[in-house]
């Protein structure tokens, strides 16, 4: 479980104000999608929430640790520990194969089965390619491997269809949402497209900083039957 | 303009190499010019010795001169690779807007503005310490040599070389620049390059990391490598030349060598960690402690340090045994070279001080890394 309270964030000593008060609870293995338009704070809040971002001021508990007040030191251990990322400029080691990207996640917890997140997410085919050879899709598929291959309760994703074209796009959501429902990790999704969001559990809607509804989805919709 | 003129004169690195090979060459090139004013009236005893000083400045400004010109070449190539490589997207929006490649590739004339501060200071320095030179190379007997002017070493040294390294830039940008317009805008590098780095082996994922730091930018690699064998050579042979030659020589020998080492040393791991500010923040993001980022990036270089000053010591070794056993074998007061094996020890002891405490200072730059490098801003 997730919990934001009171969260503040500004930027360039004080004149962007990014979160404003904000609160929040993403309860324990639920699908939570932020959305909003650009600059509502969304990024920030994901930011805040993962660690990779201290507030202002507010607390945020998660896997039951007040991260709020924890040194870098912790900070990066807390990340090691309970969180993973996918990036939407998928960030892979562009040096680095498929096989070894994803053991940039797998070793850190010393996961020696990390070649099942890769067959999950369909790229068994693609161990020694690297990640220039892969398109877009692939790319991002890469990213998700890299993430569940260090066993996250908490996955994070920002946008991460954004570069993607509809047909991959939707193949990607599918691949998280599967992997999701055979795992039971929490996930909190930064996303821009409100069609997407209705495969969350619940929705988190932003504006200038503030959260301005959340509302639990009963019935959240699978890959293909959203629109685009 | 393209490229400002405060880029092309911020290469550091290129300056500190010119200024070096510039500083030796000027007073020793002068001094060989001067004293062939009284080759006629020198003979018996003492024309040994007169010869062997010439061959010494000559011997000097080769080794040295030449050596230091390649450096700087190797240099001026990195650092062109490098803002290309950094500027790729600026430049593929030019190529895109029609800017020829030769028109954007002249732009580089400015990186020449760099051998053109090293070389006018070490020039300006050269002089300035000759006066000092010419008592420590005067010998009982011989004529008093008198510093005279040398135009043509002004030309040679300073303007000579500032022409040949702008045409050396703007040569190479002009290769480095024949890449896809697109590719450079969106940062796409070819899938055959990386591919040849990619092995199979199973090794851990910090080892693989290290691994293609090194084997991602081999011209780092090298010039660790290069700062390390500067120290170790020019250090110890500064040490034995205070004993053999004079203090002030052996001083400025050990100095230029000290410079030398550390400037090589830092632009080499600043580049390394700049290419790598992306990897790092991922790295830190995914929850990889401080020293897993230093070490996987830092730790590469060690055996390749350690070559470079094995060789350096070899390489003053056998220079030093050349010039006291053969050139000045014939002369009865120079007295005879053997290996130093403390000064060996002094300077392996003060290197492994100086690079254990430059990493340790690189490991603090690196877990200062923001993650920010990769986070989307909102």
């Amino acid at each position: 479980m997730i919990t934001a309270t009171d969260l503040y964030k500004s930027f360039n000593g004080g004149a962007v104000k990014a979160l404003r008060g904000v609160s929040l609870t993403v309860n324990e293995g639920s699908f939570a999608a932020v959305i909003g338009a650009s600059g509502s704070g969304k990024s920030t809040l994901m930011n805040v929430l993962s660690g990779l971002e201290r507030a202002d001021g507010g607390r945020v508990l998660a896997c039951g640790q007040g991260i709020s007040a924890m040194t870098d030191k912790r900070l990066t251990e807390f990340r090691r520990k309970y969180v993973g990322f996918v990036f939407q400029q998928y960030y892979l080691l562009p040096h680095l194969s498929v096989e070894k990207n994803v053991r940039l996640g797998a070793d850190l917890v010393g996961n020696k089965d990390y070649l099942r997140e890769i067959e999950a997410v369909g790229l068994a085919d693609k161990l020694k390619a690297m990640p220039s050879e892969l398109s877009g899709g692939e790319q991002q598929r890469v990213c998700i491997a890299r993430a569940l291959a260090k066993n996250p309760r908490i996955l994070f994703l920002d946008e991460p269809t954004g570069a993607l074209d509809e047909s991959t796009g939707r193949s990607v959501l599918d691949y998280i949402a599967k992997l999701k429902a055979e795992r039971g990790f929490t996930m909190v999704m930064v996303t821009h497209n409100r069609n997407i969001s209705e495969m969350a559990d619940v929705v988190v809607e932003m504006n200038s900083g503030n959260v301005v509804s959340v509302t639990d989805n009963p019935a959240p919709k699978t890959a293909a039957e959203i629109g685009w | 303009m393209v490229i400002g003129l405060k880029d092309g004169a911020k290469l550091f690195g290129i300056s500190v190499v010119c200024f070096c090979a510039v500083f030796v060459c000027t007073f020793f090139l002068n001094y060989y010019i001067d004293a062939r004013a009284i080759d006629g009236v020198v003979s018996g005893e003492l024309r040994v010795l007169y010869d062997a000083n010439m061959t010494s400045a000559k011997f000097t400004c080769a080794i040295t001169g030449g050596v230091l010109c390649l450096i700087a070449v190797v240099m001026t190539v990195f650092y062109v690779k490098l803002f290309i490589d950094g500027n790729a997207k600026r430049f593929g929006i030019l190529k895109a807007m029609g800017y020829s490649d030769t028109k954007i590739a002249l732009s580089f004339w400015v990186f020449g503005l760099s051998t053109f501060i090293g070389a006018a200071i070490g020039y300006g320095a050269g002089h300035a310490v000759m006066p000092l030179i010419y008592r420590e190379m005067t010998v009982d007997g011989l004529p008093a040599i008198a510093i005279g002017y040398h135009a043509e070493l002004l030309v040679a040294l300073v303007i000579a070389p500032t022409v040949a390294f702008s045409a050396l830039a703007c040569l190479y940008a002009r290769l480095a620049l024949r890449r896809n317009a697109v590719a450079m805008i969106k940062g796409v590098r070819s899938a055959a390059k990386y591919k040849r780095r990619s092995s199979g082996k199973q090794r851990g994922f910090l080892v693989d990391m290290s691994l293609s730091v090194l084997v991602g930018k081999k011209s780092v690699t090298f010039f660790v490598a290069f700062a390390c064998f500067c120290y170790s050579a020019m250090v110890q042979m500064g040490l034995v030349m205070s004993d053999l030659s004079s203090i002030i020589m052996g001083v400025m020998i050990l100095v230029i060598g000290v410079v030398l080492g550390v400037t090589a040393l830092f632009m080499a791991i600043t580049t390394a960690i700049n290419a790598n500010k992306s990897n790092i923040a991922v790295m830190k993001a995914f929850g990889y402690s401080a020293k897993e980022r230093s070490l996987a990036l830092l730790v590469g270089y060690v055996p390749f340090a350690l070559f470079g000053f094995a060789l350096g010591t070899v390489y003053q070794h056998v220079l030093l045994t050349v010039m006291v056993n053969v050139v000045f074998g014939d002369v009865a007061t120079v007295a005879a070279y053997r290996f130093g094996a403390g000064y060996f020890f002094i300077t392996l002891g003060s290197f492994v001080v100086l690079y254990a405490g430059a990493m340790a200072a690189y490991a603090v730059r690196i877990s200062r890394v923001p993650i920010k490098e990769i986070m989307a801003s909102e």
